[in-house]
């Protein structure tokens, strides 16, 4: 009986910490990303699967990071930048990263009407329904009520299993170019070095650094239940690299294997799994596509309010009046109304935008990155929780292939305009 | 008398005697044990070394600092901690706007700078939290001074007097060096403490709590939400958690206590006088959810027989929270419960009247009523206070209605 309860007890202790490591590698599988996975999986069928392991070990190095530095010190990654570089820093970064994440929201807001579209419902009913629940559903919720829709949110995201399922794939090809050496010769071939790019840049995204260290503040986990704080974040990871795997398998065992190569985004990805995995795949890769879309719409504007104010000293928080927090109600305002208003514009280019989000993200996350490890090692602020040397060596490297490639795709994606 | 800001002295050229040029300025010093406001010396860092420019050999500031000592004689300086270093421990830092009643993040600091003798006197004037402060950082080096003068005047001045500002420090030797002592915020109503504290990073949280007042400390926790009090207090001394749990009302205390480990909340019961340890002890035996786990045991109780007069004795020696006060009962042979009197009768009663022949009919309940009949209670009968009574008839503790109201929002 003893040990039963121990046995309970740990797990109950998992379960008071676990959500923000897990929500936030979920809204990772964002618009973008099933669009980049849906694309990775058409064209290049299993052969870039090998790249799911490193992904999530670089995901789980980064945001183990985010985590730890939000649970010892208590404040926001934006308030540290703040404290130790100043005002000036600070200031371009917010600037950056609230241009960045306007993008993303673009972006998230395209993925939630293209997957309306699939069922013939028009952008200009969907997009300000959107804008409304996401705009509603954050101002009068609290961080726990909130965290609990998100959860369950994170949870459809066994869609895409099933949906991978349902498409038939040929499991052992899978699992072994999974576990297999990439081919040399591949890296050779520009679009699919310019794939393994995209399929990193995706991934590890600047604004889950902010949004990952300012919920786990706000649940208001500390450095003592650390272990189960890093027992979430290897958890979400996991989950998140399991979905996109079937992402990329769904796709490569139908729309790869029948010689469908050409899709752009994951509503393409959707129609043409349709004909080839059957109605089932079909809807659950749509119904995938909007959850994860509205998902990560949520996410991105409050969390952006938040990290520029806090960085730079407005008053902030959903428990204030619009009078007493104006600076935070009207970024939180103005990223929803115009981040879902510009797809109302007539032939708005889209695509372009899209691409434009991912180029953004590219160029911000060197700096967040280089900040985060060099705030984590500062001794001052993490007293005995600053990274070990290896795990130093090991991140660091990390970080510096993640620059190579993602300066190497912001070239590839401004030359392929 | 003009006002210099910090960020302009920082990096300002330093002229010593001869008129060349020594260093830049790299930090501005207080020494808060000398005199609270009064800037003490430059740190200048020169190519030889950060030196230290005392504040009294300074002759004018502002973009270039002049000074009649020669370089020669600057000392080198050594750390120290009981000097506050403006650029270090206030620029980008958050504080806690006494006045606002809320923390703020510091742009830019004013410094007051008066000739007297030849010389300047630099006193810390005021924390700018507004755009000027703002502007005026991101902006320096890149446009030309007078512009850039010009340019903020125009925008509106936002700032916090000095001496609403309450500085925090984690460190407990340094705040002591520092003369810091939350006296400010001790000040203000408990539960604006308590909003103050709610904002605050979980380290300097505990720098509060270990630093101000018991009494003080012990309202404002009560005012915090249930997850806030237990991190705060598991992060306390058990020493320090057991004086500021005894002045907590005891149905307060006990819920806390019961919201806490068993080990942890047994360190602090041990640490507890044993008189307020008897009384949480009983509240922490009831379930959390019942009459008695929502009960307080101070409250006032007098013989049946007594007089107005010897009520409003009871009164001036009571000792527990203002809300008990509401209603005073009345107990007859072996602490039963006979009857209640309002405070209100009280006040308009002749000092002889009898309260026997003042009470009014009241309401009571059991140890184990669940929380959610003791608000349909209060709801039936508007009540106040409710009385709780074990099952001889003996008055156990009362619930008050801000009990009742805490207890609705958190369920």
């Amino acid at each position: 009986m003893l040990f039963r309860k121990g046995w309970t007890t740990r797990i109950a202790m998992v379960f008071a910490v676990i959500g923000p490591g897990f929500i936030t590698a979920n809204v990772d599988n964002d618009a973008g990303g099933i669009a980049t996975y849906s694309v990775a999986g058409a064209q290049f069928g299993y052969s870039l699967l090998w790249l799911m392991i490193p992904i999530t070990v670089a995901l789980v190095m980064i945001q183990e990071m985010s985590s730890r530095m939000g649970a010892v010190t208590g404040k926001g990654l934006s308030d540290l930048i703040r404290e130790e570089f100043g005002f000036r820093a600070t200031f371009l970064l917010m600037a950056a990263l609230f241009a960045t994440n306007f993008f993303n929201i673009v972006s998230e807001f395209a993925g939630v009407a293209s997957s309306f579209e699939l069922f013939g419902i028009p952008p200009y009913i969907v997009v300000p329904v959107a804008a409304f629940v996401v705009w509603g559903l954050v101002v009068h919720g609290t961080y726990n009520s909130i965290e609990k829709i998100f959860l369950s949110a994170s949870a459809f995201y066994i869609a895409y299993v099933v949906s991978g399922v349902l498409a038939h794939p040929d499991w052992k090809a899978a699992a072994l170019s999974t576990v297999t050496r990439p081919e040399s010769i591949g890296f050779r071939n520009y679009s699919y070095l310019s794939m393994v790019i995209a399929m990193v840049g995706t991934t590890i995204a600047p604004w889950m650094q902010f949004y990952l260290q300012a919920s786990v503040v706000e649940k208001g986990v500390t450095a003592r239940q650390y272990n189960a704080l890093r027992l979430d974040v290897i958890i979400g990871c996991l989950f998140a690299a399991i979905v996109a795997w079937f992402i990329v398998v769904a796709c490569a065992a139908t729309l790869h294997t029948t010689g469908v190569y050409d899709i752009k985004t994951g509503s393409q990805a959707a129609q043409a799994l349709r004909p080839l995995a059957g109605e089932y795949a079909y809807l659950l890769f749509a119904a995938g596509l909007f959850n994860a879309s509205l998902f990560a719409a949520c996410i991105l504007p409050i969390s952006t309010a938040y990290a520029v104010c806090e960085g730079l000293g407005f008053e902030s928080g959903l428990d204030k009046r619009f009078h007493e927090a104006p600076a935070f109600y009207w970024l939180y305002t103005l990223l929803i109304v115009f981040g879902a208003g510009v797809l109302l514009i007539p032939r708005f280019p889209l695509f372009r935008v899209m691409v434009l989000s991912q180029v953004a993200n590219g160029i911000l996350l060197p700096f967040v990155l280089i900040f985060v490890l060099l705030l984590i090692n500062d001794r001052e602020l993490m007293g005995k929780y600053t990274n070990s040397r290896w795990y130093n060596v090991v991140s660091w490297i990390t970080v510096g292939v993640m620059i190579a490639l993602t300066i190497g795709m912001v070239v590839a994606q401004i030359r392929g305009g | 008398m003009s006002i210099v800001a910090l960020s302009e002295l920082l990096g300002a050229s330093v002229r010593d005697a001869s008129g060349t040029l020594r260093g830049r300025v790299r930090e501005v010093a207080v020494a808060p044990q000398d005199h609270p406001t009064r800037v003490a010396y430059l740190i200048v860092g020169t190519p030889d070394g950060e030196r230290i420019l005392q504040a009294g050999d300074v002759l004018s500031c502002g973009a270039t600092v002049r000074t009649d000592t020669d370089s020669r004689h600057w000392e080198r300086t050594t750390p120290s901690d009981g000097v506050l270093l403006l650029k270090r421990d206030l620029l980008d830092q958050q504080i806690i706007d006494v006045h606002g009643r809320k923390v703020v993040r510091v742009n830019d600091v004013e410094l007051d700078s008066t000739p007297i003798n030849s010389h300047l006197l630099l006193n810390v004037r005021s924390v700018d939290v507004g755009a000027r402060g703002a502007v005026r950082r991101l902006a320096k080096g890149l446009v030309p001074a007078f512009t850039l003068r010009a340019l903020l005047e125009k925008i509106p001045r936002r700032v916090i007097p000095w001496h609403f500002v309450d500085l925090l420090e984690t460190d407990p030797a340094r705040r002591v060096k520092l003369k810091i002592a939350y006296e400010g915020l001790s000040k203000l109503h408990p539960a604006d403490i308590a909003d103050i504290v709610e904002d605050l990073p979980p380290a300097e949280r505990e720098s509060v709590f270990e630093t101000i007042d018991e009494e003080v400390a012990a309202e404002a926790l009560e005012e915090l939400d249930p997850r806030v009090q237990v991190s705060i207090v598991e992060s306390l001394d058990s020493d320090r958690a057991a004086d500021i749990v005894e002045e907590m009302d005891p149905d307060a205390a006990a819920d806390l206590l019961g919201d806490l480990d068993a080990d942890r909340s047994g360190q602090i019961l041990r640490e507890m006088e044993p008189d307020e340890r008897r009384e949480v002890t009983q509240l922490l035996e009831f379930g959390e959810h019942t009459a008695a786990g929502r009960m307080t045991t101070e409250f006032i109780a007098v013989p049946e027989t007594s007089v107005v007069d010897q009520a409003i004795d009871a009164l001036k020696t009571f000792e527990g929270s203002r809300e008990a006060l509401a209603t005073i009962y009345l107990t007859g042979d072996g602490n039963r419960l006979t009857g209640a009197v309002p405070l209100v009768t009280i006040a308009i009663s002749s000092p002889t009247a009898r309260l026997s022949e003042l009470s009014e009919p009241y309401v009571a309940c059991a140890p184990d009523t669940p929380q959610d009949e003791v608000a349909a209670l209060f709801d039936k009968y508007n009540l106040i206070t409710l009385a709780v009574v074990d099952e001889h008839g003996r008055l156990a503790g009362i619930i008050t209605a801000d009990d009742v109201i805490t207890m609705l929002r958190h369920s």
